[in-house]
C-alpha cells in the first residue's frame, strides 16, 4: 500500500517533474505589457491638436467574468443594456482569454462614476479602471488629417503579421495611422509574481514604457479653423500648401467628423451621423475625392501647348461663343472675341482651349501632367491617398468600357477644358499650383514638421526634397500673368483682396447636362456645378498655394474663390496682427471646450494601464470616389 | 529485578511526535499570510491535549474501557443523533457540535467507540464460537452510526468506518464466496447509491476523478493544482515556505485536505519517502501490537485501528496526488482538525495500553 503511494509520487515528482514545474511557473509568473502613452500632436505653433487624458472605465477583470446567467441579466437590466449582447461580450472575453479587462461602460463622467459605484455595490465583480484616452481638440476641426486611434483589428493584424499585438491601440486613420510608428512609443513590460486571483505579490522585472514622440504638424490651426468656418454646411475640400517646403498649412474636408466619437463604443447616433451618412463624412475628400478640375485644368493644357511650341503667349484665337470641331458644337460661357493666352486664362475662354485641344494629342497633355506630378500620388503622409485620373490613350484602352477602348480626337477637346474623364484630388491640384507658384518645383505635401521625444528638444524633420522641373521662365511669366489677371480683372475679380496679389484660376465643373441657364437654375442642389479655385499668393514672392473645391455650389467664382480670399485674408493679414500663442498652449478661441478638461502636461504622466475599448465598427477609409461627376459642355 | 514495562511505546511515540512536529511546521507554512495564519497554534493546543489524553489513556487498563464500551457506544450514537438535530453545518455537512466555544465533530470519535464496542463484543467469545449472527450483529453495530454520518452528509468520514468491516472476514478466514458476496453487494449498493442516494456534488467528485480535466475550474481544479504542487516539488523539494503553489494560494484548502501537497512541494520526493516511511513504521508497529495482544479484544482493536489509520493515510495521500477520488478525509498528524487529532491520540493511547498489558504477562 505504502509502496503504491510511493510509486504515484515518484511518477509525479521524478518522471513528470519538469512538466508540472513549468505549469507552476506559468501560473505564478505573469508578464503584462504596460501600453506606452502615445505622443501628443501639436500644430506648427505648438497648439495642442491631440492630447492624452486619463479616463475611467467600468470594467470586468478577466478573472472576475461572471458565469451565472441570472447575474448577467440583472446587470444588463441595471445598465439598461441588451442582456443577450452583454452575455455574448462576456463569453467572447472569456473565450479570448486575454489579460485585458472587458469594458462595460467607457469614459465615465462624474454622474457615470456615481452610477458605476452603485452598480459595484450590487455586482462585486465590476471594477473601475484608469486608462489613457486620446482627446482630439476642436472636435471636427482636423478630423481627416489627424485620424483617430482604436484597438488593432483583425485586418491590420493579418496585413502585417508580427507588427501588432492583440489588443494594442493603434492609429486607425489619418496621421495617427500614417505615423503610428512615431507616435506609439515602446510598450513597457511588468514581470511579476501573482497569486491565484491574479493579484500582484512581487515585482521582479520592470521595463518602463517609453512614451511615443510628440509630433509637430505643419498645420496652422488658425487657418484650419478659417477653412472649417468657411465651408460651413457646404461639402468639399481645401488644401493649403507652404511653398517653401510643401508643408500642409491646412487641409479640410467637409463634412467632417468628430474623432472623439470613435474612441469608445460608438453610439448609434454617431454611427448614423458619420458612418452611414450618404454624404460620407469619413471620406477625406482632399486626398480621396476625385473631382473634374474644370477650367483649373486649362493651365496644364496651356503649359503643354507652350512647351510644345504650338502657341506663344501672344497667339490669338477668336471666340464667337461656340465652335464646331469634328462635327460637334462646343460652347463657351461668353463671346470673348479675339483673345491671347493671358486674356483666355483671365476670362476662362473655352474656345481658346478648344483650339489648343484640337492641336494637341491627349497623350501630349498627359505627358505634361505626368511631368509636373499630376499622374502620381503626392506621397502625402496620410493613408489611402488616391491617384488623380488623367486620361490618355493607354488609360482608355485599359479602363474604358467594352467597345469604348479607342480614343476620339473629340474627347481631347473636352479634356482641354478640364471636363471629360479628368479626375483630380484637391491635394494634387494644390500641388500643381504650388509648382506654378514656385516656378517649376514639384513639392511633396507633408504634415510632419518636427518631433520631440521625452528628453530631447524639438527636432525638425527635413522636408522632402522638391523636384525642380526647370520651367522655362518665359512660359512661367505668361502663366503667372494670366493667373494674376484672373483675380485682378477676370473671373475671380470679386474675390480680389486689397494688399495681397492673389494669382489663381477658377473652375466650374459640370455635374450634369442642362438645356440652358433657366433650366440650370431649376436643378436640385446635387446637380449643380462643382466650384473650384486654385492658385498661389502673393504674386511678388509666392508663399502659399491652395486648391479649394466646393461641391454643387455653382461657379468657381461664386463659392470657391471667396473661400480662397478668406484664407489669404487670414494668412497674410489677420494672422500677423495676432501675437503667436505661447508654445505648448491650448488652441485659440473656439476650442476652450478642451481647455477645461484635465489633460496631462507630458505624455509620460499618462497612466500606464490598459487602454480603451475596441472601436465599434470603425470603417476602413473607403477607397471610393464621391459620386462620379462628369458632363461636358456640348450641345 | 524486573522493571515494570513502560506504558508509552517509544517507537510509536517517537514516530508520532516526529510526524506531529512536521505536520505543525507544514501547517504554519501553509497558513502564512492567509486568514488561517494562527491555525498552527490552535493545532498545537489540540496536539498538546491529544498527547495528554494519550498518556492518561495509556495508563488506564483498556479492559476497563472495553467493559464500559456499551455506554460509550450508546453515548456516541446519541451524539450523532443530536448533531443531526442541532449541529451546525460546515462545507455542506451538518456534522459539528458547539460545546462552550469549541466545535467538535462527534463522527470522528464515534468510529473509535464503534471499533471498541465491536472488538469487545467479538473478543468476549472465543474465535471458534463466533457465529455468522455475531458477525452480522457486529456489522450492524458499525452500519448504524455510519448511516447517521451519511445523513449529515459526510461521505468522507463515513468511509473511514469501513475498515471495521474488514475485521469480520479476517476472523473467519478469507472465503471466496464471502469475497464474491462482498463484491456483488458493493456493486449493487454502489449502483443503487449512484442512482438514488448520492448527492450531485458526490457524483461530480467521482466523475471528476475519472476525468480530472472535466472540471478544471471546479473540483478538478483542486487536484490539478495539487498535482502541480507535488510535481513542482521534484526530488528535493522547493524548501520550507518556498513553494509557489502554496505561498501564492494556487493550492486550495491547503490547511486541511491538501496539506500533504504543501509537504510534497516543500520537501520533494525525499520528504514523501520520509513521511511514508514514518506512516509505514506506525502501521507496522500497530499490527505487531495486534499480534502480541494478550486479549482477543486487544487484537481486534489494534487490527481495526491499523485499518482506520491506513485508510486515512491511503485515501488522503492518494487523493492529493489524484490517485483516488477527492474526499475530505484528514491525514493523521498533518491535517488541521481538533476532533480527529484528539481521536487519533486517544486510539493510540488505547493501543499503547494494550501493548503494555501484553508485556505485563
Amino acid at each position: 500500500m505504502v509502496l503504491a503511494l510511493g510509486l504515484v509520487y515518484a511518477w509525479l515528482q521524478v518522471v513528470r517533474r519538469s512538466e508540472l514545474e513549468k505549469l507552476a511557473l506559468n501560473q505564478a509568473v505573469k508578464v503584462r505589457t504596460t501600453p506606452a502613452p502615445r505622443g501628443i500632436i501639436f500644430d506648427r505653433n505648438g497648439n495642442r491638436l491631440v492630447d492624452n487624458r486619463r479616463a475611467l472605465h467600468l470594467v470586468i477583470q478577466q478573472e472576475d467574468l461572471p458565469k451565472d446567467p441570472a447575474q448577467i441579466e440583472a446587470l444588463a437590466t441595471a445598465m439598461e443594456q441588451d442582456a443577450d449582447q452583454v452575455k455574448r461580450r462576456i463569453q467572447t472575453a472569456r473565450a479570448l482569454g486575454t489579460k485585458r479587462s472587458l469594458i462595460i461602460q467607457d469614459n465615465l463622467d462624474e454622474a457615470g462614476l456615481a452610477r458605476a459605484e452603485n452598480l459595484r455595490a450590487r455586482f462585486p465583480f465590476l471594477s473601475i479602471e484608469v486608462a489613457p484616452r486620446r482627446v482630439y481638440q476642436g472636435d471636427e476641426l482636423a478630423a481627416h488629417l489627424l485620424g483617430y486611434v482604436g484597438e488593432v483589428n483583425q485586418q491590420l493584424m493579418m496585413n502585417e503579421p508580427g507588427r501588432f499585438q492583440l489588443g494594442e491601440i493603434v492609429g486607425r486613420t489619418g496621421f495617427e495611422a500614417a505615423r503610428n510608428d512615431l507616435l506609439k512609443g515602446q510598450d513597457g513590460q511588468r514581470k511579476s509574481l501573482v497569486d491565484h486571483l491574479g493579484r500582484e505579490v512581487a515585482l521582479f522585472g520592470l521595463q518602463e514604457a517609453s512614451p511615443g514622440e510628440s509630433v509637430y504638424l505643419t498645420v496652422d490651426s488658425g487657418l484650419q479653423k478659417i477653412m472649417m468656418d468657411a465651408f460651413g454646411e457646404e461639402r468639399g475640400a481645401a488644401v493649403v500648401l507652404d511653398l517653401r517646403d510643401g508643408g500642409i498649412l491646412a487641409m479640410y474636408s467637409s463634412p467632417s467628423f468628430d474623432p472623439n466619437a470613435f474612441l469608445g463604443h460608438m453610439s448609434q447616433e454617431d454611427v448614423d451621423k458619420y458612418v452611414r451618412n450618404p454624404t460620407q463624412p469619413m471620406l477625406n475628400r482632399a486626398t480621396q475625392g476625385l473631382y473634374p478640375p474644370g477650367s483649373t485644368y486649362k493651365l496644364v493644357v496651356a503649359l503643354c501647348a507652350l512647351e510644345k511650341g504650338i502657341i506663344t503667349p501672344d497667339s490669338v484665337f477668336t471666340c464667337h461663343g461656340k465652335k464646331t470641331f469634328y462635327g460637334r458644337e462646343f460652347r463657351c460661357d461668353g463671346v470673348h472675341g479675339t483673345v491671347n493666352l493671358i486674356q483666355a486664362i483671365a476670362h476662362s475662354c473655352d474656345v481658346y482651349f478648344y483650339e489648343l485641344g484640337s492641336r494637341l494629342d491627349v497623350d501630349d497633355i498627359h505627358a505634361t501632367a505626368a511631368k509636373y506630378g499630376l499622374t502620381e500620388l503626392t506621397q502625402v503622409d496620410l493613408p489611402h491617398e488616391l491617384p488623380s485620373r488623367i486620361p490618355s490613350r493607354a488609360w482608355k484602352a485599359k479602363y474604358g468600357k467594352k467597345n469604348e477602348k479607342k480614343w476620339y480626337a473629340g474627347e481631347t477637346i473636352s479634356v482641354a477644358i478640364g471636363q471629360g474623364q479628368n479626375g483630380l484630388t484637391p491635394i494634387s491640384l494644390a500641388r500643381f499650383y504650388a509648382m506654378l507658384g514656385s516656378k517649376g518645383k514639384v513639392l511633396t505635401p507633408h504634415l510632419l514638421y518636427g518631433s520631440r521625444d521625452e528628453a530631447s528638444q524639438l527636432k525638425l524633420t527635413p522636408p522632402p526634397k522638391p523636384r525642380d522641373m526647370g520651367l522655362d521662365p518665359r512660359i512661367w511669366a505668361a502663366l503667372d500673368e494670366g493667373l494674376y489677371e484672373v483675380v485682378h480683372a477676370g473671373t475671380a475679380r470679386e474675390s480680389a483682396l486689397p494688399g495681397v496679389t492673389m494669382c489663381g484660376k477658377t473652375g466650374t465643373s459640370q455635374v450634369t447636362t442642362f438645356v440652358d441657364k433657366a433650366h440650370y437654375r431649376t436643378l436640385a442642389k446635387q446637380f449643380r456645378d462643382n466650384s473650384l479655385f486654385a492658385g498661389y499668393a502673393p504674386r511678388e514672392n509666392p508663399q502659399i498655394a491652395w486648391a479649394v473645391v466646393v461641391e454643387n455650389a455653382g461657379t468657381g467664382a461664386s463659392a470657391a474663390a471667396p473661400i480662397a480670399r478668406k484664407l489669404n485674408q487670414y494668412w497674410f493679414i489677420d494672422r500677423l496682427k495676432k501675437p503667436l500663442p505661447p508654445p505648448g498652449g491650448k488652441l485659440p478661441d473656439a476650442y476652450e471646450e478642451g481647455a477645461d478638461e484635465e489633460s496631462d502636461a507630458a505624455p509620460a504622466v499618462a497612466a500606464p494601464v490598459a487602454s480603451s475599448a475596441p472601436v465599434a465598427k470603425a470603417p476602413a477609409p473607403k477607397a471610393d470616389v464621391p459620386r462620379e461627376r462628369q458632363g461636358e459642355r456640348q450641345k | 529485578m524486573s522493571k515494570t514495562p513502560r506504558t508509552l511505546d517509544p517507537v510509536i511515540l517517537g514516530v508520532v511526535l516526529l510526524l506531529t512536529a512536521l505536520g505543525t511546521l507544514t501547517l504554519y507554512s501553509a497558513g502564512r499570510d492567509t486568514p488561517h495564519h494562527a491555525l498552527w497554534i490552535r493545532q498545537s493546543v489540540w496536539n498538546g491535549l491529544g498527547i495528554l489524553a494519550l498518556v492518561v489513556v495509556s495508563r488506564t487498563d483498556h479492559r476497563r474501557l472495553t467493559t464500559g464500551s456499551l455506554p460509550i457506544y450508546v453515548l456516541g450514537l446519541l451524539s450523532l443523533l443530536v448533531v443531526l438535530i442541532i449541529g451546525h453545518t460546515v462545507a455542506g455537512s451538518k456534522s459539528w457540535l458547539s460545546l462552550g466555544g469549541i466545535s467538535l465533530q462527534p463522527s470522528e470519535f464515534v468510529k473509535w467507540f464503534a471499533l471498541l464496542f465491536v472488538a469487545h463484543r467479538l473478543g468476549t467469545k472465543p474465535p471458534d464460537a463466533l457465529t455468522g449472527w455475531d458477525l452480522a450483529g457486529a456489522a450492524g453495530l458499525v452500519l448504524f452510526p455510519m448511516i447517521l454520518v451519511l445523513k449529515q452528509p459526510d461521505l468522507g468520514v463515513a468511509m473511514t468506518y469501513t475498515p471495521i468491516f474488514l475485521l469480520l472476514p479476517l476472523l473467519r478466514g478469507i472465503r471466496w464466496k464471502w469475497v464474491a458476496f462482498g463484491v456483488l453487494s458493493f456493486t449493487l449498493i454502489a449502483t443503487v447509491a449512484w442512482k438514488y442516494k448520492l448527492k450531485t456534488y458526490q457524483k461530480e467528485r467521482v466523475l471528476t476523478f475519472i476525468d480530472p480535466s472535466r472540471d478544471l475550474k471546479g473540483k478538478g481544479y483542486q487536484v490539478h493544482q495539487s498535482r502541480i504542487a507535488i510535481g513542482a516539488g521534484g526530488i528535493l523539494g522547493k524548501g520550507y515556505m518556498s513553494g509557489s503553489q502554496t505561498q501564492l494560494n494556487f493550492l486550495p484548502v491547503k490547511t486541511t485536505d491538501f496539506v500533504f501537497s504543501v509537504w510534497a512541494e516543500e520537501r520533494g520526493f525525499v520528504g514523501i519517502l520520509l513521511a511514508l516511511a514514518l506512516f509505514g513504521v506506525l502501521l507496522h508497529r500497530i499490527l505487531t501490537i495486534a499480534g502480541e495482544a494478550s486479549t482477543a479484544t486487544g487484537t481486534y482493536f489494534c487490527a481495526g485501528a491499523a485499518g482506520i489509520f491506513g485508510l486515512h493515510i491511503l485515501i488522503n495521500i492518494g487523493m492529493v496526488s489524484g490517485a483516488v477520488p477527492t474526499t475530505g478525509i484528514p491525514l493523521p498528524f498533518f491535517t488541521y482538525g481538533g476532533s480527529s487529532t484528539l481521536a487519533f491520540f486517544l486510539a493510540l493511547g488505547v493501543i499503547m495500553n494494550i501493548q503494555h498489558q501484553s508485556r505485563l504477562k
